[in-house]
């Protein structure tokens, strides 16, 4: 009985410490992150480069991905499509394992004929009048869609940064963008500018991996399957864009579409729903 | 004599459960005040967008969070309660709703640059990129992200399609 109380004591210190210690250990993470604003007033000429982007740091690069690709590619001022390639959108993302990345997701439409969807990290995705005008249906708009979110959703983007990125911080100092703006900022605006020359290159060029192609086109026939879409839409847009011999977006560089067919046959199995009448006749009448 | 003994334990064992307990379920029974910046944000009956809008929240209001599940925190404004998603908050990351039970401040975010702060890609730094590359197109980016859908306009678009909310 005497023990009691110090027993009690000894209980709340051992709480008190083991938390306390725990607040530390979470804090631990935010103090490695790079400090562009410490940086710059204490002049520390290092930064702590770190593989990991945050959700910010994400959109912002997606900003700069979406700007470039912008410079080459109108943004359609069809009101209508626009709004309809979000209704769409967004049907899709909301059922997509990463459904609210920072901003959330935006959708829009490019003015090209040429048959191409894009994925911009943080979660801008753009698809030209051409996709759209391949697709038969709003299901297959929706597969297009739905296997660039997969994109966003496992951050294929940031993969596409150089490893070399991370560790040359300390050798940017030399560099135009780091002469012009000088110490800390101009270090980050060198890595920034890479980064997105980067992902544009990967993006509009050579394609995401073989293994990041089978995975969104995996994840997105699990994203029409919830959101009630027909997952035998992705295999038919696969062999529609492969018979008009496109590339980049979803058709990618590789691998084979026959494959990527092969990768989904058994999960994408024509479902018993058919087509809802409705979304055949909205699709028909704004299909450009 | 024994009973005695056993029930002088009774108060330390109570207070290890209770803190097993806390320490298993952090968030139990315990709420955390929020400020809001993002303005008009749709208040939803379940963590996710197809959920019924039950109501919405202005900006630079406090909110009590209640609950988190994924990406969703549950609040209670003004008595109402709703979901609200991970966007919703200023700061892009998740709220650590065990903050409170370790002793440390409500983190309060107050503007954007300040919840960037300490990041490596920032407003400063895209600033910076935009001036050196004046022929990107972000004013089209920033276009872009003025295309707003309504919620329920959603929700109609996925039930005129027949398809899953």
């Amino acid at each position: 009985m005497k023990n009691n109380p110090q027993r009690l004591i000894l209980l709340v210190l051992s709480w008190l410490l083991v938390m306390g210690c725990a607040g530390v250990v979470a804090q631990i993470p935010e103090s490695i992150r790079p400090m562009v604003d410490i940086a710059q007033k204490t002049g520390a000429k290092a930064l702590e480069a770190s593989q990991e982007l945050s959700d910010s740091e994400e959109y912002y690069l997606g900003r700069g991905v979406a700007a470039r690709i912008l410079s080459q590619y109108p943004l359609s001022q069809d009101q209508v499509l626009n709004t309809y390639v979000n209704q769409v959108g967004q049907t899709v993302a909301q059922k997509s394992t990463r459904p609210t990345p920072y901003r959330g997701y935006h959708f829009a439409v490019l003015e090209s004929s040429t048959p191409n969807s894009f994925a911009c990290p943080g979660g801008f995705i753009l698809v030209t009048k051409g996709m759209i005008k391949a697709c038969e249906n709003e299901d297959q708009l929706a597969a297009v869609l739905a296997h660039e979110v997969a994109h966003v959703a496992h951050r294929d983007g940031l993969s596409a940064i150089s490893q070399a990125r991370w560790t040359e911080v300390a050798t940017t100092a030399g560099t135009e963008a780091a002469k012009h703006y000088g110490g800390a900022l101009g270090q980050l605006l060198s890595r920034f500018e890479g980064s997105i020359n980067d992902v544009f290159k990967t993006v509009i060029v050579n394609g995401y991996s073989r293994a990041a192609e089978e995975e969104a086109d995996r994840a997105g026939v699990e994203i029409l399957k919830r959101a009630g879409y027909n997952p035998a839409a992705m295999t038919a847009i696969l062999t529609a864009m492969s018979s008009k011999g496109g590339s980049g977006g979803i058709l990618g560089t590789h691998p084979d579409i026959r494959d990527r067919q092969d990768n989904i046959k058994i999960i994408a199995q024509e479902d018993n729903t058919g087509m809802e009448p409705a979304r055949t006749k909205r699709f028909r009448a704004l299909k450009p | 004599m024994e009973s005695a003994k056993k029930l002088g334990k009774l108060p330390a064992r109570c207070l290890v459960l209770g803190l097993a307990l806390i320490w298993a379920f952090p968030t139990l029974g315990l709420a955390q005040t929020f400020r809001m910046v993002q303005s008009q944000q749709q208040l939803y009956a379940g963590p996710n967008f197809g959920a019924e809008i039950v109501g919405t929240v202005p900006g630079e209001v406090e909110v009590m969070v209640l609950q988190q599940s994924g990406d969703w925190y549950q609040v209670d404004y003004q008595g109402k309660k709703g979901w609200l998603p991970q966007q919703a908050f200023p700061v892009g990351k998740k709220l650590d709703l065990s903050t409170l039970l370790k002793g440390r401040a409500v983190p309060t975010t107050r503007t954007d640059e300040v919840a960037l702060a300490g990041k490596g890609f920032t407003p400063e730094v895209e600033a910076g990129y935009r001036q050196k590359n004046p022929q990107l197109n972000y004013a089209a980016v920033d276009t872009i992200e003025q295309f707003k859908l309504p919620p329920v306009a959603l929700q109609a678009f996925i039930r005129e399609g027949g398809l899953q909310p």
